[in-house]
């Protein structure tokens, strides 16, 4: 059953900003395992096919979040996505792209940047174990999976309309605010970088690899906003 | 602009690397008053292996009243099979945990069972409950990180890969010679202090557990600047990683699916494995721990029973996991059962059907010889993390190598700061030898005929795995030597790029990753044929006994185009550890 094969057609989108006046596509069949990737197939058509083709992936098993795409139209993680007997493989929007699937990664990083994400501590460290309910650690730990992949921001509709600045952005602001250790106003910040113009459509969540609810930080904002602005420090014990 | 023209500035710490060890040394450079540090990263700053790693991190806490901090050093002797330098060693059993709460402090919450109580369980080859971690296992490590950079204003140079060290007339590196792979352009970086973590080797198996950039290119890197290399031939190989599909073929499994009731408790057994007539077949190799044996015996255990036709179709042996675990599991490992249940089936992912698993390339124990600052034996080159060697000896245990990079890291980052504060090169030192380097490596740019660097690469990653992998032989070493040496000379000069385009240009970066590559694993194959025995992670199928006389090191230094490969004994005095570093650390390893 694993040995099986199948044969596939990539459309790949192809476009060099310094020579390329728009992009186009280029067609490529590849026959593998068919329970090869999105990536295997990308891989196969750079080794055998076009050894000009950019792009870019590093861990392969949906850690490092840098192998983002779109097939037929939705944005995924390419070493996650099984194969289809025809896609079409794009670089993820609304991102500027640096050759073919590759997009600049430059705005993202100096957003990330101004959010200042490290916690905002009134003290230091105290040499010991520092005291976080258990339940809080898990919720923290399990924020921390997101892979700032990008594929949320990419599936966005308002990040397309409207100032927002995406679902991922709010996620790891929204991490922050249950840090125990963080005085950082992360609501404010939440609602400076766009968080009132989320649609609330839950688009971020479907499409998560890292099966994270971008929305349900959205919506744990607004329900602060609106009921008051008092940060939940229950994770940082009496 | 000119082709080979060289965009030149001048930093004062300059870091290859951008996993832990990198951010570490650059947070440590920067807290220790280094004026412009510059972390380089050869990918997206996120593609690092500590981030694919479980973060599973070793360390006496105080929670296991039957550990200690002698004991996590004992245990890292024995499993380094007595080769590893102890002082080295020491200091991470001595500071492992100072580090942790310092990743605590950037942010990170580990798991824990209470307010102040880490979750804590078992990995690898170890002996006592002592390793934390979290959830998002290595993810998170790095994030925080991430931010702590940030606070500091720390720049970070993303698709900035280090070609080479460059040195002045005094033998000094005085710069980095750096590809701009995004943008296609050349630029040399003078600096008092180059701090290469730029992580392992990986790569150069056909099937490995790291990500694709860890080609080897800072221990090569510091190999030609003059390093040497110290137990270079030793090589982690993972037991359990995932067979199918493709794109995940060699990733780790992960530990507690193989574990079971073990992860918690030293006496019970792990997940039997099976090879394709029903056998279990570790028996053989370890009958009292069985398929609890550390992660060298079992890798080599399953490696041969592929090798000699017992395995799946699919080249691997059957894991048969503890449905028992399951719920622990998917509390501890949500990520892995969820690629269980994508990769395999649902009755795989519940721990309910056997799993199929094979051995993978995961960690290089060997690497760039360090004192205890992290200083190598050219003035103004460090390394920490996995491209440096000596920490774990003949086998690494799991959950050794976070607190590895982590210790290490900021080690090399505090004497870089020091180095950096006592150096003061004269402007342009260096510049012209880079500039004759660059020019030499945009040659495969020009050529229009000749063999495409991927096709090189899969010729000697499947060299690496046949004959410098899990099973080595004599004659085999001396094949896979003369045929690196001939690549080298014959194949290289033909190396040739498809596309003239120098922005991403992916076959332009693996023409270059070809020759570091080729200078490891020529190093690895000449250490493997001067050590004969079998020890830890190196097995001889012609020296198949461990031999006391081969308690020992070797270093691997290169000359011309020479490699000496000379033994010494191991370092075993643990001296009392200068608190700040001198200047002009002497190395004090041993003699011959």
């Amino acid at each position: 059953m694993t040995m099986e094969k199948i044969t596939v057609t990539a459309e790949i989108q192809r476009f060099d900003p310094s020579a390329d006046k728009e992009p186009h596509f280029e067609s490529f069949e590849v026959t593998g395992l068919a329970n090869m990737r999105v990536l295997d197939v990308i891989r196969s058509v750079y080794e055998n096919q076009a050894g000009d083709l950019a792009y870019q992936f590093a861990c392969r098993i949906g850690r490092c979040g840098t192998c983002a795409v779109r097939v037929n139209g939705v944005s995924v993680l390419a070493c996650q996505e099984k194969c289809k007997p025809h896609m079409r493989i794009q670089p993820l929007k609304p991102f500027p792209v640096l050759r073919d699937l590759v997009v600049d990664r430059t705005e993202i990083e100096a957003r990330l940047e101004e959010l200042k994400l490290a916690p905002l501590r009134t003290h230091e460290h105290p040499g010991m174990p520092e005291p976080i309910t258990p339940k809080r650690a898990e919720e923290l730990c399990h924020m921390d999976s997101c892979l700032l992949c990008m594929v949320c921001v990419s599936a966005c509709p308002a990040v397309e309309e409207r100032p927002f600045d995406g679902p991922a952005f709010m996620l790891k602001l929204r991490h922050m605010s249950k840090h125990p250790q963080d005085t950082r106003n992360r609501l404010d910040q939440a609602v400076e970088h766009g968080m009132l113009e989320c649609f609330n459509c839950d688009v971020c969540t479907q499409v998560c690899p890292a099966d994270l609810s971008p929305a349900q930080a959205i919506r744990e904002f607004r329900q602060e906003l609106m009921f008051g602005g008092k940060r939940p420090v229950e994770g940082r014990p009496g | 602009m000119i082709p080979n023209e060289l965009l030149v500035e001048r930093v004062d710490v300059l870091i290859a690397g951008s996993g832990a060890a990198g951010m570490r040394a650059a947070i440590a450079a920067h807290d220790a008053g280094a004026g412009k540090v510059v972390m380089l990263a050869k990918g997206p700053r996120r593609a690092n292996h500590t981030r694919m790693s479980g973060g599973r991190y070793n360390v006496v806490t105080g929670l296991n009243p039957n550990d200690s901090n002698d004991a996590f050093f004992q245990d890292t002797i024995d499993s380094g099979v007595g080769i590893n330098n102890y002082a080295l060693t020491r200091i991470l059993a001595d500071e492992s945990l100072d580090r942790l709460y310092d990743l605590e402090e950037y942010g990170l919450a580990w798991d824990r069972t209470d307010v102040t109580k880490y979750y804590m369980s078992m990995t690898g080859g170890g002996s006592y409950v002592r390793t934390i971690g979290s959830v998002d296992e290595g993810i998170g490590i790095t994030e925080v990180m991430l931010h702590q950079m940030h606070a500091r204003g720390i720049r970070i140079c993303d698709f900035h890969m280090l070609v080479d060290a460059i040195k002045d007339d005094n033998g000094r590196v005085v710069g980095g010679l750096v590809l701009d792979l995004a943008k296609g352009v050349w630029r040399y970086f003078e600096c008092s202090a180059l701090v290469i973590a730029t992580g392992g080797t990986s790569q150069m198996y056909e099937t490995n557990s790291g990500p694709t950039i860890n080609t080897g290119d800072g221990i090569a890197i510091a190999m030609r600047a003059g390093a040497e290399l110290v137990d270079i031939e030793f090589m982690q190989f993972i037991p359990i990683s995932f067979v199918y599909p493709p794109s995940a073929r060699g990733y780790t499994l992960t530990e507690p699916a193989h574990y079971g009731k073990r992860h918690f408790d030293p006496k019970a057994e792990a997940a039997h494995l099976l090879n394709n007539k029903g056998e279990r077949f570790a028996l053989k190799h370890d009958p009292v721990r069985k398929e609890g044996s550390t992660r060298d015996i079992l890798a080599r255990a399953i490696m041969l029973e592929i090798l000699e036709g017992r395995g799946t179709p699919e080249g691997g042996v059957l894991m048969v996991p503890d449905p028992d675990v399951f719920d622990s599991f998917l509390k501890e490992r949500p990520i892995y059962v969820k690629r269980l249940l994508e990769n395999y089936g649902e009755p795989q992912a519940r721990l309910q059907a056997p799993i199929q698993v094979m051995p993978s390339a995961l960690y290089t124990l060997g690497g760039v010889r360090i004192d205890a600052w992290c200083r190598t034996s050219v003035p103004g080159l460090l390394a920490g993390g996995e491209a440096a060697g000596g920490v774990h000896g003949a086998n690494r245990l799991g959950g050794s190598s976070m607190p590895d990079i982590q210790v290490f890291g900021r080690r090399s980052g505090v004497a870089a700061a020091e180095d950096a504060r006592a150096g003061g090169n004269p402007p342009g030192a260096g510049l012209e030898r880079a500039r004759a380097r660059a020019a030499e490596l945009t040659k495969p740019l020009g050529a229009s005929s000749g063999v495409r660097p991927p096709e090189v690469k899969k010729r000697l990653q499947k060299l690496m795995w046949d004959h410098v992998g899990l099973v080595r032989s004599g004659p085999k070493l001396e094949e896979t030597l003369r045929a690196f040496r001939e690549t080298r000379e014959q194949v290289l000069p033909t190396v040739k790029v498809t596309n003239k385009a120098r922005v991403l240009n992916r076959e332009w970066m693996e023409s270059i990753e070809l020759e570091n590559i080729l200078d490891i694993g020529e190093a690895m194959a000449a250490a493997s044929i001067a050590r004969e025995e079998t020890r830890g992670a190196f097995y001889r199928t012609d020296f198949p006994q461990l031999d006391a006389q081969w308690t020992a090191n070797l270093w691997v230094k290169r000359d011309g185009r020479n490699l000496n490969v000379e033994k010494h004994a191991v370092q075993t005095r643990v001296g009392p550890q200068p608190t700040e570093p001198t200047h002009k650390a002497e190395l004090t390893l041993g003699e011959v």
